[in-house]
C-alpha cells in the first residue's frame, strides 16, 4: 500500500515537473514592459483640448508617389506638387488639371495673375495659367537647393537652403540682390539650416518673412533686403520651436498670425504676429510618427490646409 | 565473374569508410562555416531601434557595449538639443539637473553663435538611448546607438538581440561593422 502512494506521488511528482519543463519550452511570456532607462515622448505629443483651436472638416486623398508641396491662388483653386506634376484641384478637392514638370517639384507658389512657380531642384519654372512654360532659370551655385518660392509682382524670392541665402530674382530670371547673408553691421545673423527646410512667403504688406530654421526665428525682409523685423522662440513646449530646422513651414492668417508646421514633434500650430503662441491647429497624434514636410497654405476663408506627406492627403482645418 | 563478387566483410568495409570520409568531409564543411561566422558581428539598425532602452540592461558586458556615437555630419549643433537636454527645462545650461543623459555622458561646448558641440563620453555612455531618442523627435538623428566592438564579446548568441523588440539586432560582415542611418560612410566616427 505504501510502496503504491509512493508511485503515485512520484508520478505526480513527474507530471508537475513535466508541465513546468513543457511550460518553459513552449510558452513564452511577455517581457516586462518597465524600463528604467526608457525615454517617453508620449506626454510631449499630447495636447490639451483646450489649446486646440481648429477641426479638421476634410481630407482629400491625392494619388502619387510623393507629396512635396502645396499652394492655393486666389481663386481658392489648390495646387498640389509631386514628384512628377502639378496637381490643380478646385475648393472641394476635385482635380481640374495636372500639369507635367520636368523633375520633381519640390515646391511652388502662384502669382496673383495666375502665373505658377516651381522649383525644381536648382531651376524655377514659370509657367502660365495654362500651365504652358513662360520661362525657366538656374540658381547659380554648386549647393544650390531651392526648398521655398514667393512672388510679389515681378519679384520672385527663392528659398536656398543649400547656399543658406535667399536670391531675389525679377520675373524674368534675372538676379537682383540676395538677401540674409551674415552681416553683423546691419544686425543680420545669417540663415542657420541644417537640413533642407527653408521657407519663405509674402506678408500682408508685401514684406518677405522667411524662416530661419536652426533659430527659430521668422524674420521680414523689405525688398532692397533690409531686415524690418524679426521674432524668435526657443522651447521645447507648445509656446516655440526646437530641434534643428523648425518651423519647417509657414502660412499666414488675413490677420497677420502665422500658421507654422514642425518636423520631430508632428503639429501645426499659430503664433500671433508678436510670435507669442496662440493655439494648435493639428496635434501631433493627427501625424504618424516621424512625418516630414508637412506643407501648408491658407484659403480666402481662412482654411488652413495641410498636406501631410506620409498619409497622402491634403487635410483642411477650420476654426471651432 | 565470382571473384569479383564482395564478401559481407568487404562490403562492410567499404560502407565504414565511406560514412568516414562523408564525416569528416562534413566536419570539415561545419568548420568552414564556423570559421566564416568568425567574420559576423553583431550590430544595431539605427533605422529599426526604438530607443527602448533595453541596450543598457541586457547586454552580457557591464555597462553595455552597445554606445551612443554621434553622427557628426548630421547635427544642426542646436542650442536646444533634444538629446542633450530634459523636456521642457527653464535654462539651456550644462547644469546636471537640465541634462536628459542619466550618467551624464554628453558634454556640451560652446562653438560659435548658435552652434553647440556635443560628445559623446565612452566611458559613462551606458546604452540607454535616451538621447538618441530626444535626438530623433526633435533633431535631425545624429546621435544613435551602435555595438562598439571594442567592447562586445561577440557572443554565440546576444542577449540584447533576444531581448529587443524591434529586432534590431542581426549578424553583420566584418566589413560592414557599423550601420549609421543617414550618412553613407559604415566607418565608426
Amino acid at each position: 500500500m505504501k510502496n503504491k502512494l509512493i508511485l503515485w506521488l512520484s508520478v505526480i511528482l513527474l507530471l508537475v515537473v513535466v508541465a513546468f519543463m513543457a511550460k518553459d519550452l513552449f510558452v513564452t511570456t511577455d517581457r516586462p514592459q518597465e524600463n528604467i532607462y526608457e525615454y517617453d515622448l508620449k506626454e510631449l505629443r499630447k495636447v490639451d483640448s483646450s489649446k486646440i483651436s481648429h477641426k479638421e472638416v476634410k481630407q482629400i486623398k491625392i494619388q502619387a508617389n510623393e507629396l512635396h508641396g502645396i499652394a492655393i491662388d486666389d481663386k481658392d483653386q489648390i495646387y498640389v506638387s509631386t514628384d512628377e506634376n502639378i496637381l490643380v484641384l478646385d475648393s472641394e478637392g476635385k482635380q481640374i488639371n495636372s500639369l507635367k514638370v520636368r523633375g520633381e517639384a519640390r515646391c511652388l507658389t502662384v502669382a496673383e495673375n495666375g502665373n505658377i512657380l516651381v522649383g525644381l531642384g536648382n531651376r524655377v519654372d514659370i509657367r502660365k495659367p495654362d500651365g504652358s512654360l513662360r520661362n525657366s532659370f538656374v540658381v547659380a551655385g554648386e549647393k544650390a537647393f531651392i526648398t521655398s518660392l514667393a512672388i510679389d509682382g515681378d519679384n520672385v524670392y527663392v528659398a536656398d537652403a543649400g547656399q543658406k541665402i535667399v536670391h531675389h530674382y525679377n520675373i524674368d530670371g534675372e538676379k537682383i540682390n540676395e538677401i540674409g547673408g551674415k552681416n553683423p553691421e546691419a544686425g543680420i545673423k545669417g540663415f542657420v539650416i541644417p537640413s533642407p527646410y527653408f521657407d519663405l512667403m509674402i506678408g500682408r504688406q508685401a514684406e518677405l518673412w522667411v524662416v530661419n530654421p536652426g533659430r527659430h526665428a521668422f524674420e521680414a525682409y523689405n525688398s532692397r533686403g533690409e531686415q524690418i523685423s524679426s521674432w524668435e522662440r526657443t522651447s521645447m513646449s507648445l509656446d516655440g520651436f526646437s530641434g534643428c530646422c523648425n518651423p519647417a513651414n509657414i502660412a499666414m492668417l488675413s490677420d497677420g498670425s502665422f500658421v507654422t508646421a514642425e518636423k520631430g514633434l508632428e503639429r501645426v500650430k499659430i503664433h500671433l504676429p508678436s510670435g507669442d503662441f496662440k493655439s494648435v491647429v493639428a496635434a501631433p497624434e493627427l501625424f504618424e510618427e516621424g512625418t516630414v514636410g508637412i506643407d501648408l497654405a491658407v484659403d480666402s476663408q481662412d482654411r488652413i490646409l495641410v498636406l501631410d506627406p506620409v498619409q497622402k492627403m491634403i487635410r483642411i482645418f477650420e476654426a471651432k | 565473374m565470382k571473384e569479383n563478387k564482395k564478401n559481407r566483410r568487404d562490403f562492410l568495409n567499404t560502407c565504414f569508410r565511406f560514412a568516414a570520409g562523408a564525416g569528416i568531409v562534413g566536419i570539415a564543411g561545419v568548420l568552414a562555416v564556423k570559421s566564416q561566422k568568425g567574420d559576423f558581428l553583431w550590430q544595431l539598425d539605427p533605422t529599426k531601434c526604438t530607443q527602448c532602452g533595453r541596450c543598457a540592461t541586457s547586454c552580457v558586458v557591464t555597462p553595455s557595449a552597445v554606445k551612443c556615437i554621434h553622427v557628426y555630419d548630421m547635427c544642426g549643433y542646436c542650442d536646444l538639443c533634444g538629446g542633450y537636454f530634459r523636456p521642457n527645462v527653464k535654462k539651456l545650461s550644462t547644469g546636471a539637473e537640465n541634462q536628459l543623459c542619466p550618467t551624464g555622458a554628453i558634454k556640451r561646448s560652446y562653438v560659435e553663435d548658435p552652434f553647440f558641440k556635443y560628445e559623446i563620453i565612452d566611458e559613462l555612455c551606458i546604452g540607454c538611448g535616451k538621447c538618441v531618442k530626444g535626438c530623433g523627435a526633435f533633431g535631425n538623428g545624429s546621435l544613435q546607438l551602435q555595438v562598439s566592438h571594442d567592447l562586445c564579446v561577440n557572443c554565440n548568441h546576444c542577449a540584447i538581440a533576444r531581448d529587443c523588440p524591434s529586432d534590431a539586432f542581426s549578424r553583420v560582415p566584418i566589413e560592414q561593422a557599423y550601420k549609421f542611418a543617414g550618412f553613407k560612410s559604415n566607418k565608426k566616427i
